[in-house]
Order: C-alpha cells, then sequence, then structure tokens
C-alpha cells in the first residue's frame, strides 16, 4: 500500500527542484516584484498540499472504483457494454484531471474568452472518450497496437492540413496533458481488468495502449474544433 | 496590489464540485446495479473522493493565484531582456530541474529495466529522459524567441517515433508509448508552459496562442523517443550477446 509518507515524498520531488531554480532565478538574474515572488511561494505550498491531498483521494477513493469497475464490467461479457461503459469512462476521468483544467484555463485567458476553459475541456473529454472506446475494441478484437497508432497519427497530420495554425500547438499540447495523475491509472486499471477477461494474445504483448490511444483523441478532437470553429 | 491567496475560491469550489460530480454519479451507477459494496468500503471511497475534492481545489488555486501570475510576469520580464536568448538555457536547467527528480520517471526506469532484462540500466533512462525534456523545454523557448512553427519539431519527431515503432521490439513500443505521460509533471503544465506564454507575449511580433503553446507536445514526445531508441540499441547488443 502506498502510504502517506510516499505520496508526499512523491509531490514534494516533483515540485521543490523546478521551485529551487526559480528562487535562484528570482536571486541572480532577475527580481521580480517581492509581491509577485510571494504569491508564487505561497502557490507553490498550496500546490504542494493540494496534490498530495488529491493523489491520496485518488489512491484511497478513486482508483478503487476504477479497479472495481475494471474487474465487473468485463465479467457480464458483453462487448457493446464494455466499449460503451469505457467510453464514460474515458470522459468522466478527462474531466476531473487537475493538468486538463490548467492547460484549458491558460487557453482561455490567452484566446482573451474566445476558446472557453469549459468548451476545451469537453472537446478533450470527448476526444479522451472516444479514443478509450477505441481502446476496447482493440483490446475485445484483439488489433495490433502499432496499426491504430499509425492510423491515429496519420488522421492527425490529414486534418491538421484543414486546421487553423492557432489550433495547432494547443491540440498537440492537449494531447499531453491527458496523461496525468487521475487518468493513467484509472484506464490501466480498466485495460487489466478487461484484458484478463476478455483480450486476445496482442493486448498483453503491446502493453495496453491505452495511454498513447487515449492522448491522440484529445488532439484530433482539439483540431476539429479548430476546423469548425476556427 | 496586496497578497491575495483566497480570492476566487469559491468559484474554484465550484469548478471542481462540478469537475467530481460526473465520476460520482457513474461509481454510483455501478456501486447501484453491479458491485454493491458493503458500507464500510463505500465509507473509505467517499473519504477519498473528499479528499481529492479538497486537494485538486487547493491544487487548482495555488496554479490560479501563485503559479500563473509569477510565471507570466516571469516570462515577460525575461522576454524583454536585450539578452533574452538566455531563456534558452534557462529552459534546459528548468527541463532538468522538472524531471530529474520525479517519482515517474524513476518508476519506469525500472520497468525498463525488468523489460530488457538488466541490458538497459534504470539510471540510463533518467539521464537520457531528464535530458530529453531539458532538451525538448530548451527548444521550446528557442522556438518562441525565433517564431518558426511547432511543425519544424512535431514532423521529424513523429515521423522519427513512426519509423521505430515498426521496427522496435512491441514490448518496448508498448512500454514508450503507455509512458507517454511520466515527463508531463505536475511542475511542467502549471509553471514552465505559463512561463512560456509569457515569453511569447512579450517578444514583439509573436501570438501566444500560436508560438506560446506547443512545449507540452515536445515534452510529452520525448520519453515515447527516449525508450524506442535506448531499446533499440540495447536490443542489438542484448542479441548479439544472446546469441
Amino acid at each position: 500500500m502506498q502510504s502517506v509518507k510516499d505520496t508526499v515524498k512523491e509531490v514534494v520531488l516533483a515540485v521543490f527542484p523546478v521551485t529551487f531554480v526559480v528562487i535562484l532565478l528570482q536571486l541572480v538574474v532577475m527580481q521580480l516584484p517581492w509581491i509577485v515572488f510571494g504569491q508564487f511561494m505561497i502557490g507553490v505550498v498550496m500546490v504542494t498540499t493540494g496534490l498530495i491531498l488529491f493523489l491520496l483521494g485518488v489512491h484511497f477513493g478513486l482508483l478503487p472504483i476504477g479497479e472495481l469497475i475494471g474487474a465487473v464490467l468485463p465479467k457480464q461479457g458483453k462487448a457493446w457494454m464494455v466499449i460503451f461503459f469505457g467510453f464514460l469512462f474515458g470522459f468522466v476521468v478527462t474531466v476531473a484531471e487537475p493538468d486538463v483544467r490548467v492547460l484549458a484555463t491558460q487557453v482561455d485567458l490567452v484566446s482573451g474568452g474566445d476558446i472557453s476553459s469549459n468548451l476545451l475541456i469537453i472537446t478533450v473529454a470527448l476526444g479522451v472518450a472516444i479514443f478509450v472506446g477505441l481502446a476496447m475494441v482493440r483490446i475485445i478484437y484483439d488489433i495490433p497496437l502499432k496499426y491504430l497508432l499509425a492510423a491515429g497519427y496519420g488522421l492527425v497530420f490529414l486534418i491538421a492540413a484543414f486546421t487553423p495554425a492557432q489550433f495547432v500547438p494547443i491540440s498537440f499540447d492537449a494531447g499531453g496533458v491527458t496523461t496525468g495523475p487521475l487518468t493513467v491509472p484509472f484506464v490501466i486499471a480498466l485495460g487489466v481488468g478487461v484484458t484478463s477477461v476478455m483480450g486476445g494474445k496482442s493486448a498483453t504483448a503491446d502493453g495496453f495502449g491505452l495511454v498513447a490511444l487515449a492522448s491522440i483523441g484529445p488532439l484530433l478532437a482539439v483540431m476539429l474544433l479548430g476546423v469548425f470553429f476556427g | 496590489m496586496e497578497i491575495q491567496i483566497f480570492a476566487g475560491f469559491g468559484e474554484t469550489l465550484v469548478e471542481v464540485f462540478l469537475a467530481l460530480i460526473p465520476l460520482l454519479l457513474f461509481f454510483l451507477f455501478f456501486q447501484f446495479f453491479l458491485l454493491k459494496l458493503s458500507g464500510r468500503k463505500l465509507l473509505t471511497i467517499f473519504k477519498g473522493i473528499v479528499l481529492a475534492f479538497f486537494g485538486l481545489a487547493l491544487f487548482l488555486q495555488g496554479v490560479y493565484v501563485g503559479f500563473l501570475p509569477a510565471g507570466e510576469f516571469m516570462g515577460e520580464a525575461m522576454g524583454s531582456l536585450p539578452y533574452n536568448w538566455i531563456l534558452v538555457p534557462i529552459g534546459f536547467i528548468l527541463g532538468l530541474a522538472a524531471t530529474f527528480a520525479e517519482p515517474a520517471v524513476r518508476v519506469m526506469g525500472h520497468e525498463v529495466e525488468r523489460a530488457s532484462a538488466g541490458y538497459i540500466p534504470a539510471q540510463i533512462i533518467l539521464y537520457t529522459m531528464s535530458l530529453g525534456v531539458a532538451i525538448s523545454i530548451a527548444l521550446s523557448m528557442w522556438r518562441i524567441l525565433a517564431g518558426f512553427p511547432l511543425w519544424y519539431f512535431i514532423i521529424p519527431g513523429y515521423g522519427l517515433v513512426l519509423i521505430l515503432m515498426f521496427i522496435s521490439d512491441r514490448t518496448f513500443v508498448g512500454i514508450a508509448f503507455d509512458s507517454g505521460g511520466v515527463a508531463t509533471g505536475p511542475m511542467t503544465v502549471t509553471f514552465i508552459l505559463t512561463m512560456a506564454l509569457g515569453v511569447a507575449a512579450s517578444v514583439e511580433g509573436r501570438d501566444p496562442l500560436l508560438d506560446g503553446f506547443g512545449m507540452i507536445a515536445l515534452v510529452a514526445l520525448s520519453p515515447i523517443l527516449t525508450v524506442l531508441i535506448l531499446g533499440l540499441l540495447y536490443g542489438r547488443k542484448g542479441r548479439e550477446h544472446g546469441e
């Protein structure tokens, strides 16, 4: 069992080195107004505490949900159910993912509200949802991961030709943030359950590929958003 | 200006509540129809959800009041320096700092070590990945200052991934792709990206939307490339030894 101590250590190691570099920069290269620097240091304390609480909550409350559902869902023996609930699973998890929210807020601010934070979060969540659903299809029907990835990225470059330039960097970043501390363990728990009950040979040999597929989904979804609204 | 800690905290609480509600409903549906957990287990899960709620609220509030203003300020200040090329080495150092101590990267290192039966030491993964992320962030800073499109990095990067994918061992392909997220630790999106956006806002002729974003994409690509390339290099060596 992951102890509280481990979680604290994990978060501190992830947050403090960058904080240390910022403190050095503040002292050597440039002087932020002390009030802004003070806000930053308060932010460090809040982010560290918040992340520790969140990860503990994920560990004791959210991850067991993923594991329980991952174990019970494939036992129903119906492919459509696994695919449909895999879709919903992807959606609800992404909506709660911290990094997705932070990126959406930044896009909202930088675009002056043109691409609102909620619109982006829902688009990204739909993208993840569709691709988690596809990942279930892959596991059940034993489709090798490389073909799906090659097709997915092929589609990315095809759609990119029609996407306004401003949407391209955001799309790729959206693909990067979905692989956060909530989505990854949650989606992998589902993958483990489904593979052990309904999976074919290639599912275990390729790894689950769920994380990779879950990050192509939002990339495509945000690009399409650009095609229609850009 | 005064120090603000809980400005807009009410909104953050509402946001987090709405963020967790779908997950809760999803769980309750399963609990009702399939899971039917006993009271004690249910209580533990609810405690966890409450913890996650307050954790997420505190985290987001910290980002909103602390990281976003400071990151933007720092990026703008450094972007307007006459010697703003300094952002390239600074980006490199930030990338190293964000990855080298990151526990997720270490976990992945051990996973690769096991998968390669000890041929790829975990330390090597840690070093190459930290270097990969550092280079990604340095390149992103350079891109913002110079103003060329993201495609210049994305097409060769993903092209290489696609080629390597077809000549690599399936085990490494699996590990490589499933670890795509390990390098985007909690400081990258919240702070380093914000800094990059500040830089893009301060440099003449740059559009923050077009030039500022794109860093996460490169950072997410680096572990995939690292694992595939190391898998290939060491895979050859392993086979020579084995046969």
